[in-house]
């Protein structure tokens, strides 16, 4: 293709802007995984699900009237709630039960009856999410992005930069990342570790949820609008390192920008490819992420 | 005595039970996507179809017998339309499946039916090879027939509309993954290549993609005039959606899927004036299809009194028609002989899309043989029009008409 350079730039920076904001999504539901793997060494394989059942809550909401701003903390709270109900009923047992990887069937499964359920109250159908803000592109150095694009970079960041403040201040958050570091030593001081589990997952449900109505205006609301992300974004936290929230984002933003621009460079029909070839060499190169530390295991 | 009084009594009820066994159901299966993207095709054939039984049943049925409908959902995939046909076969024992709309479960699943010398009546896939897959002479009988407009006749109205009708030079393809939207894709190619165009770029898709940028920004700078479509309604929305985004605004003309509920719903303005082949659109110009229309919208209560796709909904009713209408000619359920009577039905039809008269031969297995009984359809203000005043015209004729 024979184009001028700033013609050149100008394509570049409008594919960068989609990615970033694809991207920022990714690295979203990424730190919701590295928040339940933190505390339990468990992930939650139906975070796409918590993400599909955010945004068709938040639909619902916004469509009996209430404003986009305020439904944000109701979807929050729902999210928690079914963050608990997740660790409850397909993580706890599993653990109890010493069973080495049965929470991942579990969590797959209770994602797979999630997605069922939506199906049946929600309907098959991809739904539209109206916008909260202008839907009129903005131009920004010569390439045009969504308002909404906007909003989802600022949203991400700022729901991790508040779980990030929290850990880090407050008692609660000192007990989590107490759990994190060394789960019995923090059993022995008193924390409730049961109690942080579940409360780790209900965060982690909490960014999908929020996730899922942050994406929500720029795609499309359905039962099945979680399966794709969900997957990508794990390959997000494997490369960001599963205990690095910085390595979630730049993860998030690499395998974004990576996409929308092999979509264009090389072919539309190789998208997913380059993504998942970051995956395969990262695990082969520096199998805990790109930000993650190496944990030698003394046996 | 009472001994041989009961014997008598069972004798006599176990022969009434087996009379009663006589006048038992006609199984006809329906298969199709429920859910999933491609569900409101699904849907609205099932609905359809549902409508004719109940219209022939209360007449009397067929036969005598009362139409039994087996609806399976096969999730618009492939694997699942290949377990459902097994499953009509075997242990329902249908005598005719009426149903597939996505091309590639079409063709995974008639496969079964040919074997088993089953009708298998394709009432809204598209993809060309359906029907072309069991051809005499390598094998005997074709047991798959098809009620829609094949993509080798929907591929050519598009380049016709586009470069004949619009006077479009550069024209870009973009097309889904799936086996719809790849050989959707080669009919086109080769049809614009009958007009002496080469597309200026060729892009591709796939389910559930959200962003578009890359495809719309390839086919942007290669220079398109207009995007010539192959793909399912929430995927064309996103395309319609990431031009206004671009702020590049060319018109889309494409496969009959952009008359699809959910592209029309989720493009919003952004959808209008879109262009699309249709061999049906919920307008009541004659009075059969006022009837159809009013009892669709009266039995399913569909949003906005729209059929979510009126197309997929008036080919399934027509296709139960032609089926009974066979069934009613061969005077038995065998596969073979429904078959025999589909290839010369010798009484006309009065469907909705139009009266068929002998729709089928032994060699061809279509109901829309050519553009005649397509019109282009518009997208306007969250329905489909009529995009040329006289295609509306030529849809009243063709309801006189016999299907050529």
């Amino acid at each position: 293709m024979r184009v001028s350079a700033g013609k050149n730039m100008t394509i570049f920076l409008q594919l960068a802007y989609s990615g970033v904001a694809l991207g920022m999504i990714y690295a979203v539901i990424a730190f919701g995984y590295q928040l339940t793997y933190a505390t339990s060494e468990t992930l939650n394989f139906g975070q796409g699900d918590a993400l599909m059942l955010g945004g068709l809550v938040g639909l619902t909401l916004v469509g009996m009237g209430v404003s986009y701003w305020l439904m944000i903390p109701l979807v929050c709270l729902f999210g928690m709630a079914q963050g608990a109900v997740v660790e409850r009923v397909a993580v706890r047992p599993a653990i109890q039960a010493r069973s080495e990887f049965g929470w991942i069937m579990a969590t797959i499964a209770l994602g797979i009856i999630f997605r069922n359920m939506a199906e049946n109250i929600w309907g098959r159908d991809a739904l539209h999410f109206p916008s909260p803000v202008s839907e009129t592109p903005l131009s920004v150095l010569g390439a045009n992005i969504l308002p909404m694009e906007l909003l989802v970079v600022a949203g991400a960041l700022l729901i991790m930069g508040a779980i990030e403040l929290f850990n880090r201040t407050s008692i609660y958050g000192k007990a989590v990342v107490a759990t994190s570091g060394d789960r019995d030593a923090a059993g022995l001081m008193g924390i409730n570790t049961k109690l942080v589990i579940t409360f780790s997952y209900a965060l982690s449900s909490l960014t999908a949820a929020f996730a899922g109505v942050l994406v929500a205006p720029l795609t499309l609301t359905g039962a099945s609008m979680g399966a794709v992300l969900g997957l990508k974004a794990f390959a997000v936290a494997i490369v960001g390192g599963l205990n690095s929230g910085l390595g979630a984002i730049v993860g998030g933003l690499l395998l974004g920008v990576i996409e929308t621009t092999t979509g264009f460079y090389l072919s539309t029909g190789y998208k997913d490819v380059p993504g998942l070839i970051l995956l395969l060499l990262v695990l082969t190169v520096r199998p805990a992420g790109l930000f993650g530390k190496t944990a030698i295991k003394k046996v | 005595m009472t001994f041989h009084k009961t014997c008598l009594a069972l004798a006599i009820t176990l022969s009434l039970a087996a009379t009663a066994q006589a006048a038992d159901t006609i199984k006809i299966g329906v298969s199709g996507p429920f859910t999933g993207g491609s569900s409101s095709m699904g849907v609205s054939m099932r609905d359809g179809v549902r409508l004719a039984a109940q219209d022939i049943n209360a007449k009397g049925g067929v036969l005598g017998r009362q139409i039994e409908l087996v609806e399976r959902d096969d999730e618009a995939k492939n694997e699942r339309g290949v377990q459902i046909a097994q499953e009509l076969i075997n242990r329902e024992q249908v005598v005719a499946t009426l149903g597939f709309i996505n091309t590639g479960v079409a063709l995974a699943s008639t496969r079964f039916y040919q074997n088993a010398g089953i009708p298998a009546i394709a009432n809204v896939a598209t993809g060309s090879v359906v029907t072309q897959q069991f051809l005499p002479p390598k094998y005997e009988h074709n047991y798959v027939f098809r009620m829609s407009a094949a993509d080798n006749i929907q591929a050519p109205m598009i380049a016709a509309e586009a470069i004949t009708k619009r006077g479009f030079k550069k024209v870009a393809i973009m097309a889904d993954s799936t086996n719809y939207g790849q050989l959707g894709r080669e009919d086109m190619e080769k049809a614009l290549d009958k007009l002496g165009v080469k597309p200026v770029a060729v892009e591709k898709f796939n389910i559930g993609d959200v962003d578009m940028t890359a495809q719309l920004l390839r086919a942007k700078e290669a220079g398109a005039e207009a995007l010539l479509t192959y793909g399912i309604g929430p995927e064309l929305a996103q395309l319609a959606n990431g031009m206004a985004k671009l702020g590049w605004k060319v018109p889309l003309i494409g496969s009959w899927t952009l008359a699809m509920a959910n592209f029309i719903d989720t493009a919003r303005a952004n959808g209008d004036g879109a262009l699309m082949p249709q061999t049906f659109i919920q307008n009541p110009n004659t009075p059969k299809r006022k009837a159809f229309i009013d009892a669709y919208v009266k039995a399913f209560k569909p949003k906005n009194d729209r059929i979510e796709s009126a197309v997929s909904a008036a080919q399934g009713y027509d296709s139960v028609l032609l089926l009974a209408a066979a069934i009613e000619q061969a005077g038995d359920t065998k596969g073979a002989d429904i078959r025999a009577a589909l290839e010369n039905l010798k009484k006309p039809v009065e469907g909705v899309i139009m009266t068929y008269k002998a729709p089928y031969s032994t060699t061809d297995h279509e109901t829309i043989d050519g553009p005649g009984l397509v019109y282009m359809g518009e997208v306007s203000k969250g329905r489909v029009i009529f995009a040329h005043p006289e295609d509306a015209q030529r849809s009243v004729a063709n309801a006189g008409q016999s299907a050529q």
